[in-house]
């Protein structure tokens, strides 16, 4: 249950940690998810309540240094020694010791009761979760590097070769930052889109792909793309012999899931991006097909780009994809319920990144 | 008496003149001063078609007499036409039926065991069991099917053999059977002067390795047109390959021409001029105007494939290949040639619900083009009715709508092909080897109805020449976003039609209305 | 949504009267119904040779089902309420692998129910019966309503006799068992007159067999002149199919199906008409299934 208050400003739960105000902060999928219902019910251990939710976070430190919030509360942050063999290897993501720490149990900021979110006034961050931003990287671009930052880390995992025939479905705020980072990253040999709306269309085709189809002409198309064969089974379900070799799945429903694991090649792989629920999905023809489904969460340090961050990644690459153009439109705090209707019909509405404009409420 | 062809000007009591709008029928009015071809009227048929192909298997032209040819312990096998012809369907019994008959009857006769039975489809599609069996009748569908009435398949590397190369460096492939038979017995019937002849074996039992040899653009655009062959490259390049497979197997081609009594009874205001609709017509018009309006598309699909043409036969030849071809054009000629004097600045079409190519489909856009514009439009003798530069107009729906079982080639080529461009020398050297080696449009092709990958190329390059030669073709009634696709101008009404083309060649042009089908052949002065 | 906006329901309704009313005005005008026929206009051709259609439609498929439904609800049980009819022979027409000619004497309008009652259902449904078309097609509704009933094509007594043929040889030639009644027409006191030559004609052309019909008592039940049919009893006789012998005409061939048919109306059975019991008796064996087809 959302509702908008006053609440006591986020106490600082140690020594070294700072406050941040935000300026901009988006709304994510998986925000809307909680809101919606449609989260899996899995992730509520690792939750505390009551938070403010908000991960996408760029705002000012009390010098009015500008930074982007990077929101795992990993070991580090929670000043852990030694780190947990995940935090070691560089995935805070997935943190042994969420539980543990001067702060409450959460994943991230943004779910967390004692950190704040970026729909408040006010956060308190970990100086090893601050980065940085160059003048040159505006607040409007800045909000999607988190999500930027997840996209590059999921094209890194699966890892697509130059010879791939690759495809990502969905063309949300996930999807086309998907298509952006494997454009830039490891490009295929073929990088086709799936997009619903004209907006995601045109931006899908702007941020690097090769073709952009529609939802229902996908087994039809990714044939044609790859030579491959057709066989309809019953009640409109189709299969392919053969196939895209790499599919990242930006959508998180059963439909498009059920959808790639038919149409990636035997052998394949299929990577979920976008943050899916309990999903009914059909497990013979991962079986059959032989395929590697992988989850891509989060971010941390990537091993194919020799320990760099993904943040720092993130915030070089993104300059030159004009990001802001994505971002739009905004909102103010007030006005949550608007914002999050817009956010869910964002596709048809012709927006990718709704985000809440916190600057407003500052003198 | 069969009225010939006939050019009528339009004056002001004119009745307005009926477009076919594919599935469907319309009225328009002409401008004043426009001119309206008829095409002949159709002509008595032969009263006894057995008698006259008797006569003709025991006369025949420069060639031995059938019977002779026949003897015990011979391989004997006979190809025959596929269904993309005539159109509409012919009522039964098919003339095709009727000349095997008497042939296989003779074979009994003389005893030959080992005879087979092959549909010549070229890379058409396979006919389903029911579409043989209205071509060859019961008889003979009960007596030899499946074992030794079949299907000529294109892709299969084990029945079809390399014969040879032409003068000119064209490949020629056959079917196996046919090249290591005795006698092959080609029964054609050649509704347009485009069939038949030399076309018939090297098409119609060829793999796609020979026929790419004339179906490609530069011949097509350099036969003006191929519904005349000494003008034809596509024919020329089809002789060549006929002789070098006239000098390795022994065949003995049966030609019929038919009359163009396309329409039965119930659709006799399609086959009437306009001015001489009885009463009767005009309800039937009237009634087919609104059931087209309103009825579903399937249902409506149903009703219009089920017509079946009171096709007669004209006449029937047989002998040696070149001798019995020309008598047959001469006798199609004789049904169909219309005298039209002048080329005009504008021609109007109404591109009817079937081709050779949708029997018992619906007619994508890609065969509107290839109808419309390619076969429609080539329906001409010296030179075209249009003159060049001029515009051409069409009535179609031109719908988003494609047959998957029939067509799949097609839904890719209009998805993939046409959306990246429409010329067909790009098309050509871009795509068709792609989709011709596709694995699944040739498992499609060999074990289902398709047709080939390499089709729809076809089927585009068909028109290469018209929109070579017209300065714009606007498609009255399409869909907008299909007939802009296609490469072409939309227009919603005929006169805004006329409009539009003002822009192309001027005020005040002269139009001409080619009222087809049923089909003629425009001798133009 | 209200319900006069948009495109569904009375809007499209309207819409659709509308374009009605206006083609049929457009067409009104165009073809001048009102007015006499314009001199402009070229003299009004026969274009398509007028040939008598062989009512192409009464064959088609949605008519057969039709005819069926009313044959087998209306017309066969009228039959038999009417004249009970008793049939012998009917072990001939029990699975006929190839068509057949029927050549029956004539002498009611009730024949042709009473044979068409004599038949098994799937000799039924493949058969045509030939109706002269100068009295049954005279006006248009009534041919085409028995068309409907008894699967009827017209066939013309007048003229050559190769046009005669022609229709006939092609059904035939198409699948189709035909009912004739080489008489030509009803006998005015119920005997048997000569027959026309054209069934030996037919039979030799298409190397067709000619099954001999006799019925006795359809001309008490309808006899010609008779508006209405009156109950009273009939039998109906099948004989053996007939081929013509290798050097047989037309002529003689016919003469002998004369000879068939008279000899299938007398009491006595006749086993060389009608089939030794032997001959009956396999021709009603059960067939053997074939397998492997």
């Amino acid at each position: 249950m959302l509702h908008l208050g006053d609440v006591p400003e986020p106490q600082l739960p140690a020594r070294d940690w700072v406050r941040v105000l935000p300026t901009l902060s988006g709304i994510c999928g998986s925000d809307l998810a909680a809101i919606g219902g449609h989260a899996s019910l899995y992730l509520d251990p690792l939750t505390s309540y009551p938070f403010v939710p908000g991960h996408e976070v760029v705002g000012t430190l009390d010098d009015g240094t500008r930074v982007v919030i990077e929101p795992a509360l990993g070991c580090k942050v929670r000043g852990i020694e030694p780190p947990c063999p995940r935090c070691a290897e560089g995935r805070p993501g997935l943190c042994y010791n969420v539980t543990e720490g001067p702060i409450e149990v959460g994943l991230q900021t943004g779910y967390c009761a004692d950190t704040g979110g970026g729909w408040g006034e006010v956060v308190v961050a970990h100086p090893s979760q601050l980065h940085p931003i160059a003048e040159v990287l505006s607040d409007e671009a800045a909000v999607l590097i988190e999500p930027f930052a997840c996209c590059i880390h999921a094209a890194l995992r699966g890892g697509p070769s130059k010879d791939d025939v690759v495809v990502v479905l969905g063309a949300g705020t996930i999807g086309l930052l998907t298509v952006a980072a494997i454009r830039m990253f490891t490009p295929p040999k073929r990088l086709i889109a799936v997009a619903k709306h004209p907006t995601q269309r045109d931006l899908a085709r702007k941020l690097g792909a090769d073709q952009v189809i529609a939802p229902d002409e996908v087994f039809q198309r990714v044939r044609f793309a790859t030579s491959a064969r057709r066989l309809d089974g019953m009640m409109d379900r189709s299969l392919l012999l053969g196939g895209a070799d790499v599919t990242f799945e930006c959508v998180g429903r059963a439909d498009s899931l059920n959808d790639a694991v038919r149409f990636t090649r035997e052998g394949g792989t299929v990577i979920a991006v976008g943050m899916p629920g309990e999903e009914k999905v059909d497990w013979a023809p991962i079986w059959q097909r032989e395929l590697t489904v992988m989850g891509a969460y989060a971010y941390g340090s990537e091993p194919k780009r020799k320990g760099r961050s993904t943040f720092d990644l993130a915030l070089e690459a993104a300059p030159e994809l004009h990001l802001e153009k994505l971002t739009g439109p905004l909102f103010g705090l007030g006005d949550y319920r608007d914002a999050i209707a817009y956010a869910m019909n964002a596709g048809r509405l012709g927006a990718v990144k709704v985000a809440f404009d916190l600057r407003g409420l500052r003198p | 008496m069969a009225r010939p062809g006939a050019v009528i000007e339009v004056d002001r009591n004119t009745p307005p003149v009926l477009f076919h709008f594919g599935e469907g029928v319309r009225l328009e009015k002409l401008p004043l001063g426009a001119r309206i071809v008829y095409p002949p009227d159709p002509l008595e048929p032969i009263a006894h078609p057995e008698r006259a192909i008797k006569r003709a298997l025991a006369k025949p032209l420069e060639d031995d007499p059938l019977k002779s040819l026949l003897r015990r312990g011979m391989k004997l096998t006979i190809a025959f036409d596929d269904l993309s012809l005539p159109l509409p369907p012919m009522a039964a019994p098919d003339v095709r039926q009727l000349v095997m008959e008497e042939v296989i009857d003779m074979a009994a006769e003389a005893g030959v065991e080992d005879i087979h039975l092959i549909a010549a489809l070229g890379l058409h599609r396979r006919m389903t069991a029911d579409e043989i069996r209205h071509i060859v009748g019961d008889r003979i569908f009960s007596t030899f099917w499946p074992d030794r009435l079949y299907q000529h398949d294109g892709e299969d590397p084990e029945a079809n053999v390399y014969i040879g190369k032409t003068a000119e460096g064209e490949d020629v492939t056959l079917h196996k059977r046919a090249a290591e038979s005795d006698l092959v017995v080609y029964v054609n019937l050649t509704l347009v002067p485009m069939d038949g002849g030399h076309k018939s074996m090297s098409t119609g039992l060829a793999t796609y390795r020979g026929i790419r040899a004339h179906h490609n653009v530069k011949t097509l655009l350099a036969s003006r047109s191929y519904m005349n062959p000494p003008d034809s490259a596509l024919h020329h390049s089809c002789i060549r390959q006929g002789q070098l497979i006239e000098d390795t197997v022994r065949v003995f081609h049966i030609e019929t021409t038919v009359n163009n009594h396309a329409f039965p009874a119930i659709a006799n205001f399609m086959q009437k001029r306009e001015t001489d609709w009885t009463p009767r017509d005009q309800a039937m018009f009237l009634g087919m105007k609104q059931f087209t309006d309103l009825a579903p598309p399937a249902f409506k699909r149903n009703v219009f494939h089920a017509m079946r043409a009171p096709y007669g036969l004209t006449g029937v030849h047989a002998g040696q290949v070149d001798a019995v071809h020309e008598k047959t054009l001469e006798a199609v000629r004789n049904q169909i040639s219309v005298r039209v004097e002048g080329q005009t600045d504008i021609v109007t079409l109404g591109v009817p619900y079937l081709g050779p190519y949708n029997v018992n489909a619906p007619m994508n856009p890609v065969l509107v083009v290839c109808m419309g514009i390619g076969y429609l439009f080539n329906f001409y003798r010296s030179k075209p009715v249009l003159r060049k530069g001029g515009v051409l107009i069409l009535t179609h729906p031109c719908r988003y709508e494609f047959d998957a079982v029939q067509h799949p080639s097609y839904i890719d080529f209009y998805d993939e092909v046409l959306a990246d461009t429409t010329d067909p020398m790009e098309i050509e050297a871009k795509y068709e080897l792609r989709f011709a080696e596709d694995p699944w449009f040739r498992q499609l092709y060999r074990k289902s109805h398709a047709y080939h990958g390499a089709h729809p190329f076809y089927a585009w390059y068909w028109a290469a020449h018209a929109i070579d030669h017209a300065g714009d073709i606007i498609i009255v009634g399409g869909e907008r976003d299909v007939v802009h696709r296609l490469g072409f101008k939309c227009a919603t009404t005929l006169e805004d039609a006329f409009e539009m083309a003002e822009q192309t060649v001027g005020r005040y042009p002269s139009v001409t209305h080619l009222r087809m089908p049923p089909i003629m052949l425009c001798d133009v002065e | 949504m209200p319900w006069y906006s948009g495109e569904r329901g009375l809007t499209q309704l309207t819409g659709t009267i509308g374009a009605a009313v206006n083609d049929v005005r457009r067409v009104r005008r165009a073809w001048h119904w009102d007015t006499p026929r314009p001199h402009t206009w070229p003299a009004q051709g026969e274009v398509v040779p007028e040939r008598a259609s062989d009512l192409g439609w009464a064959r088609q498929e949605p008519v057969r089902t039709i005819r069926f439904l009313i044959q087998h609800g209306l017309l066969l049980p009228f039959t038999k309420a009417m004249a009970h009819p008793k049939v012998e022979g009917r072990e001939w027409v029990r699975e006929l692998e190839r068509p057949v000619i029927f050549a029956a004497n004539h002498s009611s309008h009730a024949d042709t129910s009473l044979i068409l009652y004599a038949l098994t259902d799937r000799a039924r449904e493949r058969t045509v019966v030939a109706a002269a078309a100068d009295y049954w097609f005279k006006r248009p509704l009534l041919g085409n309503i028995v068309s409907l009933f008894l699967n009827t094509f017209p066939f013309s007594r007048t003229g050559g006799a190769q046009a005669q043929l022609h229709s006939s040889s092609q059904l035939l030639k198409s699948g189709w068992n035909l009912v004739l009644f080489p008489e030509g027409s009803r006998s005015i006191d119920g005997r048997i007159q000569e027959f026309k030559a054209g069934v030996g004609h037919l039979a030799n052309e298409t190397g067709t067999p000619v099954v001999p019909v006799h019925i006795r008592g359809a001309f008490r039940i309808m006899p010609k002149g008779q508006k209405f049919p009156v109950p009273g009893p009939a039998r109906v006789r099948i004989g053996k199919p007939m081929a013509p012998q290798p050097a047989e005409g037309s002529r003689q061939f016919t003469a002998r199906v004369e000879g068939a048919v008279r000899a299938l109306a007398d009491e006595p059975s006749q086993p060389d008409i009608q089939g030794t019991w032997i001959e009956r008796w396999r021709a009603l064996k059960p067939r053997e299934p074939k397998y492997g087809e």
